[in-house]
């Protein structure tokens, strides 16, 4: 059994009645994410998933419930939150949206600075971590705000990465970029995990894009956690998924159908290689009604 | 949370107040505002009193939504309370202890004073509570239309107004988000010197600014897309009509300000 | 068919580094004609030119050589430029910030009403403009209480109570969940087919632009393809050259051709190909 880095305990946090507050609900939520996984999480606008992310780090308290980092609980000691966040670190939607410095620098060394990390290391950890986003070095002195959309991204999901959280959340990392923004960013995540072993968690809307990268997956639903489980187990549950107003990626869709016409093929399928020789089997041998 | 802030909310309804015209309604409760500083007893303050209450129930504005706006002032009722109580002199000594004397007029004074301010602040809460924040600006744009005589661009004001309103929530937003995001990052806002706290500010208020900068230039661009020139030639598609309630409502409040200086002359000046 | 925008040798430069914008994102001798009723998708990434394309089409921007013709008019003709942009409206990327009023139909009505249209006339057309986009029940609704789609669906209300001709959205869905997405698709959709609407959907999602009558592919401010999807999307490597997704079910499709399968090479959907593999198995039986 692998150890779990990231725990919740019936976690719900609910609002009484007349608040005005945007976020959203969640409900008895009781999860162990296993250290080293690359996790996709998704459901729809208003599941609870921006709220669950915002728990994992201490932003949101639960109205009951408990998170558990490393086995402790994260609100122990109230006045050592912010070292929970170190250790769990969060890149919201639209990250650069939050770059403030004059510097690209001085924005990345934000996070480091605040851990009080000496001078030396956090000069390491913003050369190593400007080259790891595939930006070189003359970068560090430009401003963030002349660069294009993409390199912005990706200049604030460094800010996040310069902290080396245990735990790296992404929400939403590929919104509004174009397919190849969208791809750029979707192997920095992956190489990351490779990189550095970290857990990563990603929300995003995009099946496909999860079903790319993931080692599992976790569905909100209406507040309450719907699945949590590898990316084979969750996709099997196409009709559910569906109900939910989430779709399964399309490759895996026609392999769904396939089956449930009869045939005899794998429905673990998500890349156009596989999709392929899956096909090309079926097509040469055989098939079974 | 600053999310809690009421200002410019509207409260939907289809009540009497709902329906009047936003013009009366501005001009009532800027008279009001004049007649809750002219109540020289507690007899006057308590038609002033009586007066709004009557204007609540009308607006069927639920109760507890008052006692919110009030919420964020409760402070500076207390501060001027306290602050009267221990500076005003006269009447009887009720307490004291050293320096500091406790007079039943002080006590009269700071307990007028509190209710002189929850009404204020009542009163403008029925305006906005009961009047499209639109429809509002629209009122003063024809309210103050007269200005123009002096080259005063009133219409430019009003959509000044509007925009201001329509952004307030989303500006909030936007803080918020920069906050969170921030905080992830180690920012901490709620400890260290003054100073410390301050500073803790630029990364939030640089990345406001940005935005904002940035959101007035898409808007502006997407005005001009539709055809906005400024305030010739437009057009309304909700027209203020003035009906005969208006100017009953109007009556029945004069009446009540007349009822007022009554009430001073008769009765006497208490404070 | 009537031309209803016409490109003649248009070419276009940002002069200064205005907000960003760097020389690159230019026009370069553009000849295009769009015809009335038209649904025209232009894909490509970001920084080729579709938002300048757009710009050009209600003389935001007006080219520095060539003409773009509205309905016949020049659009440098600073006489016109009423006419231009109340036949073509326009639709933007965040739907925050093309929002003016704080109350859903006041905002409808801000169009109307800088025309100067009789307010019971625009009373009509703001009513009937939120029923089409089917956002008729928030109409008193503050908007920030609505989620990005429906926001985006009062900003494109917005624009038909103006009655234009034609409507440019630039990247209407880039900030939008898949709900939002499909649900600003479909409004847009509708408003082509039931009004005749000219349509022009500037996107850098494929799966959006396979929708459209006609897509148009952009790179460095030329066209690079022109034609109905299916004409477009068999050429998978020159969109995947300027890094651009292609639908999944042709990708697929080609890679079973290059392995011998008889299959046709236009096929988008994935549910086309499902009966196409189906008719093959059981041609072999």
């Amino acid at each position: 059994m692998s150890i779990s880095i990231l725990e919740t305990k019936n976690l719900t946090h609910v609002y009484s009645k007349g608040t005005t507050s945007q976020v959203d609900a969640i409900r008895d939520i009781s999860l162990k994410i296993e250290k080293g996984e690359l996790v996709g999480i998704i459901g729809h606008t208003g599941s609870g998933k921006s709220t669950l992310i915002q728990h994992f780090n201490g932003l949101l308290k639960g109205t009951s419930g408990t998170v558990l980092l490393d086995g402790k609980d994260i609100w122990e000691d109230k006045s050592k939150i912010r070292n929970v966040r170190f250790r769990v670190g969060i890149c919201f939607q639209y990250p650069e949206y939050q770059l403030f410095e004059d510097t690209v620098y001085k924005d990345i060394a934000f996070g480091p600075t605040n851990m009080k990390l000496s001078e030396n290391e956090i000069d390491r950890r913003v050369r190593s971590v400007i080259s790891f986003v595939g930006l070189d070095e003359s970068y560090l002195d430009k401003s963030p705000f002349d660069l294009s959309g993409g390199e912005k991204r990706r200049v604030a999901i460094a800010g996040v990465m310069a902290m080396e959280p245990d735990v790296l959340i992404l929400d939403e990392p590929c919104a509004g970029l174009d397919p190849k923004g969208r791809d750029t960013v979707l192997s920095l995540i992956s190489d990351y995990r490779k990189n550095t072993g970290s857990t990563v968690l990603v929300v995003s809307h995009s099946m496909e894009d999860i079903s790319k990268i993931a080692t599992k997956v976790l569905v909100m639903n209406e507040s309450r956690l719907a699945y949590y489980d590898t990316v084979d187990a969750v996709f099997s549950h196409s009709e559910e998924l569906k109900n939910m107003g989430l779709n399964i990626p399309v490759i895996t869709s026609l392999f769904l159908k396939l089956k449930e016409k009869g045939y005899d093929v794998n429905t673990d399928v998500y890349t156009l290689e596989r999709a392929r020789d899956e096909l090309l089997s079926l097509l040469k041998g055989g098939k079974s009604e | 949370m600053i999310s809690d802030i009421t200002i410019g909310q509207y409260y939907k309804g289809d009540s009497f107040v709902h329906k009047m015209d936003p013009r009366i309604k501005i001009l009532i409760t800027v008279l009001f505002l004049v007649m809750i500083f002219m109540c020289k007893n507690f007899l006057s303050l308590l038609l002033t009193g009586v007066i709004v209450a009557v204007s609540i129930l009308a607006s069927r504005v639920p109760f507890r939504m008052f006692l919110k706006s009030l919420k964020p002032i409760i402070p500076i009722v207390l501060f001027t309370a306290v602050i009267n109580i221990f500076y005003i002199g006269g009447g009887k000594e009720l307490l004291s202890l050293g320096f500091i004397t406790v007079t039943s007029k002080g006590i009269f004074t700071a307990v007028f004073m509190a209710v002189r301010i929850v009404l204020l602040i009542m009163s403008s809460s029925i305006l906005t509570y009961t009047t499209v924040p639109t429809m509002l600006t629209d009122a003063i744009e024809k309210l103050l239309s007269p200005l123009k005589i002096f080259h005063i661009q009133v219409h430019t004001l009003a959509m000044m107004m509007t925009l201001a309103l329509r952004f307030i929530p989303t500006l909030i937003e936007e803080i918020e988000r920069i906050m969170n995001a921030q905080k992830a990052r180690g920012a901490d806002f709620e400890n260290g010197s003054l100073t410390e706290r301050a500073k803790a500010l630029v990364p939030v208020l640089i990345p406001l600014f940005v935005s904002a900068f940035r959101r007035a230039y898409e808007l502006a661009f997407a005005m001009n897309c539709r055809c906005y020139t400024g305030g010739e030639g437009r057009t309304r598609m909700k027209q203020m009509k003035l009906k005969a309630s208006d100017f009953i409502a109007f009556a029945v409040f004069i009446a009540g300000f007349i009822g007022v200086i009554m009430i001073n002359k008769i009765f006497g000046v208490v404070i | 068919m009537k031309n209803f925008i016409e490109f003649d040798g248009v070419s276009f430069a940002y002069e200064e580094n205005e907000e960003g914008l760097t020389a690159e994102t230019v026009i370069e001798n553009m000849n295009l004609k769009i015809g009335k009723g038209d649904f025209v998708a232009v894909l490509g990434h970001n920084g080729c030119g579709k938002s300048t394309l757009a710009k050009l089409c209600n003389a935001i921007l007006v080219p520095q050589q060539g003409k773009v013709y509205i309905d016949g008019i020049d659009t440098a003709d600073e006489d016109r430029l009423y006419d231009i942009r109340q036949r073509v409206g326009m639709v933007f990327q965040n739907p925050d910030n093309q929002i003016v009023a704080t109350i859903v139909e006041d905002d409808v009505a801000f169009g109307p009403e800088n025309l100067g249209v009789e307010p019971s006339e625009i009373r009509k057309r703001v009513d009937e403009a939120l029923k089409n986009v089917g956002m008729y029940e928030f109409r008193s609704f503050e908007p920030h209480k609505l989620s990005g789609g429906q926001k985006q669906r009062v900003a494109i209300a917005g624009i038909i109570a103006m009655q234009p001709d034609c409507i440019v959205l630039d990247e209407p869905t880039a900030m939008l969940d898949p709900r939002g997405r499909r649900e600003v698709m479909a409004t847009v959709k509708r408003l082509n087919k039931e009004y005749g609407i000219t349509v022009i959907f500037i996107t850098h999602y494929m799966d959006e632009a396979v929708k459209a009558d006609r897509v148009i592919v952009m790179d460095k401010g030329k066209i690079v393809l022109d034609g109905k999807p299916k004409e477009v999307f068999v050429n998978i490597d020159t969109l995947k050259k300027i890094g651009l997704d292609v639908p999944e079910a042709t990708e697929l499709t080609h890679l079973l051709i290059e392995k011998g399968v008889n299959l046709p090479e236009d096929i988008l959907d994935i549910d086309e190909l499902y009966s196409y593999i189906i008719n093959l198995t059981e041609e072999k039986n």
